[in-house]
């Protein structure tokens, strides 16, 4: 079973519909979205409507969890005053433009969905969460101390926990096992559709694969492909140029 | 948000279609199907290559499970029989069965308590368990307790009911779903829900969930002819047109 995941696409319409039309030629069997759909480009309605058109199962980012209540807080954890000035204006823009529909919809979408697997006589469970499954707007970071990432997911019965919010992919495979025996776990940060930090300014999502003889003790019974997309950046940037929205927003999907 | 629930196609191609036109229609946010894509019918393969072009979120029920014990040589189809309904599912189309979870749990935080909604094909316990209307109520929330689940939503029976829970003054729900492709309640339209979930929806609030069942009609008897045409036993096709 090959499962599609994808997420932050911050109301980068291009980026989404490249998207969709790279997924539909790879042959998945589900697709999940991770959430943060609106903030910083111009298309939140539409992206809302994309995916609810194609109803696909859809959770909760930070960024929805700000607009569907109307909030001025996104929950984004800038650094610099001038970054929260930036991000001011952008939450603002967002909750101008979104509808009330749209807006319901993010209001009531769930914070996590649990896949719980009974598969080879072990019991696995596949969770997906927009940052962490403590916090919606918390980073897990590639670097992050093994303990602390191990304790997180055990915390959260998860064996397969995929999430997005830092925009930076990765896959981190972990062993929470004893002398009893290995028990893998993985880490998996599925990127950004629509406005990836990594310097590569293509967008990004995972393919999920579920082998048939898949179990806890053995560490290559998932595959975990990232798959990078080219789409109408210029389209996308000149659209945040032509906005009220910061003209830093387009630069950074320029550069990735 | 509205989101359509679905389960028990057995391989019913026409009553599926059917199906997926009326949800179409309703344009919910998102669709899960809740398990039993085969069985009793001749159409596995179509039902199961639609549910996967369109990702939809899946589990596994007994009958998809049925499948992965089963052997198949070039003889098994020529034999009349019920297993005939397995026989016909092509490898990539097993492997997918196999590979389908057994609950999905979807965990909201609308209000300040938390609100589950957990998919099983049986019950949470089994695969295979029914949870009918009047199961034992304290056996139902034991269960649901140990599942963390505050709405269920099974399949299985072919028995469309909701049934609502009070305890301590917090309010559980249970759904059968019905069936798309053989019910069993003596109304032979297929059966599924669509749910919705509002911003003030909690277990706090009994009727802050709406649960809507609808039944859809599609050509049974077409469908019972084409069953009555292949190997299966033909008991298969009179259950479709009696519904039982």
């Amino acid at each position: 079973m090959r499962i599609a995941l994808f997420s932050d696409i911050h109301a980068n319409l291009p980026a989404l519909e490249a998207f969709f039309k790279d997924v539909e030629t790879r042959n998945t069997d589900a697709i999940y979205c991770l959430g943060d759909l609106v903030g910083y480009n111009i298309w939140p309605n539409e992206v809302i409507d994309e995916i609810r058109k194609r109803g696909i199962p859809t959770i909760a980012g930070n960024y929805d969890w700000g607009i569907g209540r109307s909030s001025d807080d996104c929950g984004c954890a800038y650094k610099t005053d001038e970054e929260k000035a930036l991000g001011k204006v952008s939450i603002s823009y967002t909750n101008e433009v979104v509808k009330d529909e749209q807006r319901a919809y993010l209001r009531t979408l769930p914070a996590h969905i649990r896949l719980e697997y009974q598969l080879n006589h072990d019991k696995r469970n596949i969770l997906f969460v927009h940052g962490s499954p403590r916090k919606v707007n918390e980073y897990l970071f590639e670097e992050r101390d093994e303990k602390s990432m191990l304790r997180i997911m055990e915390q959260a019965d998860a064996d397969i926990m995929c999430f997005g919010h830092t925009h930076k992919p990765y896959h981190r495979i972990l062993n929470s096992g004893n002398e009893g025996g290995d028990h893998f776990r993985h880490a998996i940060n599925i990127g950004s559709v629509g406005k990836p930090k990594d310097s590569d300014p293509r967008g990004g999502y995972v393919i999920l694969t579920i082998n048939p003889d898949s179990t806890v003790t053995d560490k290559e019974s998932i595959k975990v492909e990232f798959i990078r997309f080219e789409y109408d950046i210029e389209k996308a940037a000149k659209a945040v140029e032509d906005s009220p929205l910061p003209n830093e927003y387009a630069d950074m999907l320029r550069k990735g | 948000m509205r989101i359509a629930l679905f389960s028990d196609i057995h391989a019913n191609l026409p009553a599926f279609k059917a199906m997926l036109d009326d949800m179409d229609d309703q344009k919910p946010d998102a669709a899960y199907c809740l398990g039993d894509l085969v069985g009793y019918h001749i159409y596995p393969n179509e039902v199961i290559q639609e549910i996967r072009r369109r990702g939809i979120g899946t589990l596994k029920g007994n009958h998809d499970q049925k499948v992965q014990k089963l052997i198949t040589t070039p003889n098994s189809l020529q034999e009349p029989g019920k297993n005939y309904a397995y026989h016909l599912i092509s490898q990539d189309n097993r492997d997918y069965l196999k590979t389908l979870p057994a609950h999905i749990k979807l965990e909201y935080k609308l209000q300040s308590e938390m609100l589950n909604l957990v998919f099983a094909h049986g019950s949470t316990r089994s695969i295979d368990e029914y949870v009918l209307i009047d199961t034992d109520e304290k056996y139902v929330l034991d269960m649901m307790q140990e599942a963390g689940a505050h709405m269920l939503f099974v399949g299985h029976s072919h028995k469309p009911y909701h049934r609502i829970l009070e305890e301590n003054n917090k309010f559980k729900h249970v759904v059968n779903l019905g069936s798309v492709g053989k019910p069993k309640d003596g109304d032979p339209r297929g059966c599924y829900v669509i749910i919705t979930i509002a911003p003030d929806s909690s277990i706090l609030n009994k009727n802050s969930i709406q649960v809507k069942f609808r039944r859809f009609e599609y050509d049974v008897e077409a469908s019972a002819k084409a069953i009555e045409n292949s190997l299966l036993p033909s008991e298969f096709a009179d259950a479709l047109r009696l519904a039982k």
